[in-house]
């Protein structure tokens, strides 16, 4: 300070100090304000970008479950429809002026097709909520999902449950089966594989569902693409589902570039 | 005021400034430490309110007896003060909420302290030692009065501030209802 004095004079120095002092004040609150605005757009932005995702999201699940009703609707009316109207023309009223021979024989035919019906009202209804997943829970619900995909022949399917002493609440276990369910309908539609795995471990409080298959799959990236673009309903549900478990999920190839691997981590919930 | 007092021939003018220096950093140091989030920092304002105390008490009674400014005294309340003020400015940013900061009360006065402490920082500590100048009375004179208008000019805008919130809050509170009217009313 004495040096200063000497060399620049009094009023100098406590000018110049003053004035630098006081604009490194104003440069001070000038950045924070400029900084805290570019903050809050920032911000804003995201959370813009987040509603959109979220009416996206929203969007795509009633549309699902739109089609979900339309499906229904088409099972019902294209085939239980035909179907009791048959048994009915078979159970008419000049059944009775007929021959007997005739009548038994109308009667098993009635019969037969109101078994039919049954037998596709019972697969509408197992195909809205699987009996096995709701009597005997998420491991045997998707070993007989497996065991049905390998029935077929097309497609070399199995499943292994590692650890599942303590098991998801069942409003998990639903969502988990739906995401598997879906995720081995687009492998068996779109990839091509010869095989499907399925495995399933715990750690802590996650437990991983982790499918393995050899057809063409997608990553991370294309994921992430596909469920921000206007296609890939399916996916999207997938993702919405995956918000509602609070989990997480990933695609990736292993190191060989050989295999495929979608991985599920879903926290347990305390069972309800 | 403090030059004005000094003016004023006074056997106790230093005892006076030095009061004046506490008083004002106890101040200080209460506003802030009423704003400033609860961890951090905070905690230890009451240990360097208390250090700046002893000290104070120290450089009045041993080392500036015979000066007749408290120079010294002032530039430690005025580093203690603009770091405060920094730390509640980063704060504020780093917890950014969507709401602006210069719109609130406590923006605008910590501002108004940063800029004040700032601004007669040099001065008061240059003050001891060229009190006795002419020309840098002259320049004590209009850097304080300056600095003061400004320093007023601010608080009259964080006043503007609090108004509005009061008169935003009260416009959104529930409107009181006279049940009392009918409670009270005798049938």
């Amino acid at each position: 300070m004495f040096f200063l004095q000497t060399t620049l004079g009094v009023s100098s120095v406590l000018i110049l100090g003053t004035l630098g002092m006081f604009f490194m004040a104003i440069t001070l609150v000038s950045i924070v304000v400029f900084h805290q605005r570019r903050v809050i757009r920032f911000n804003k932005q995201i959370q813009k970008m987040e509603e959109e995702r979220q009416q996206m999201l929203l969007r795509a699940s009633i549309q699902f479950q739109e089609e979900e009703r339309q499906r229904i609707a088409a099972d019902l009316h294209d085939d239980a429809g035909p179907l009791l109207a048959t048994a009915r023309l078979y159970l008419n009223e000049n059944l009775i002026h007929q021959e007997p021979a005739l009548q038994l024989q109308s009667i098993f035919s009635a019969k037969q097709i109101i078994d039919d019906s049954i037998q596709l009202i019972r697969n509408i209804s197992h195909s809205l909520m699987p009996p096995t997943l709701k009597n005997f829970g998420l491991e045997a619900a998707i070993k007989d999902l497996f065991d049905k995909i390998n029935g077929s022949g097309v497609i070399n399917s199995s499943a292994r449950f590692h650890d599942n002493r303590q098991r998801l609440n069942d409003e998990q276990e639903l969502l988990v089966f739906r995401i598997l369910q879906e995720l081995v309908t687009n492998i068996i539609k779109h990839s091509s594989a010869g095989f499907i795995h399925l495995t399933q471990n715990a750690q802590g409080n996650l437990v991983y569902f982790r499918i393995h298959h050899d057809g063409k799959g997608i990553l991370q990236q294309d994921f992430e693409k596909m469920e921000q673009g206007s296609s890939g309903l399916g996916l999207k549900n997938i993702q919405s589902r995956i918000r509602v478990l609070r989990g997480k999920i990933y695609f990736e190839i292993d190191n060989t570039h050989t295999y495929y691997k979608v991985t599920i981590e879903v926290p347990r919930e305390p069972i309800k | 005021m403090s030059y004005y007092l000094q003016s004023i021939q006074s056997e106790y003018f230093l005892f006076l400034l030095y009061s004046f220096t506490v008083i004002e950093y106890s101040f200080f140091c209460y506003y802030l430490y009423l704003i400033l989030p609860k961890r951090g920092i905070r905690k230890s304002i009451p240990f360097i309110w208390l250090g700046f105390i002893v000290f104070a008490f120290i450089d009045s009674t041993f080392i500036n007896k015979d000066v007749g400014f408290d120079s010294f005294t002032s530039g430690i309340e005025s580093i203690i003060i603009i770091l405060f003020c920094i730390y509640y400015l980063y704060t504020q940013l780093k917890g950014s909420n969507n709401l602006l900061i210069y719109s609130t009360f406590n923006f605008w006065v910590v501002i108004t302290f940063l800029i004040y402490f700032c601004g007669t920082f040099f001065l008061y500590l240059m003050t001891a030692s060229m009190q006795h100048q002419i020309s840098f009375q002259k320049q004590y004179f209009i850097i304080n009065i300056s600095f003061n208008i400004l320093k007023n000019i601010l608080l009259c805008i964080a006043m503007t501030m609090k108004l509005n919130d009061t008169v935003s809050q009260q416009k959104n509170a529930i409107p009181k209802l006279d049940d009392e009217l009918f409670f009270n009313k005798k049938i």
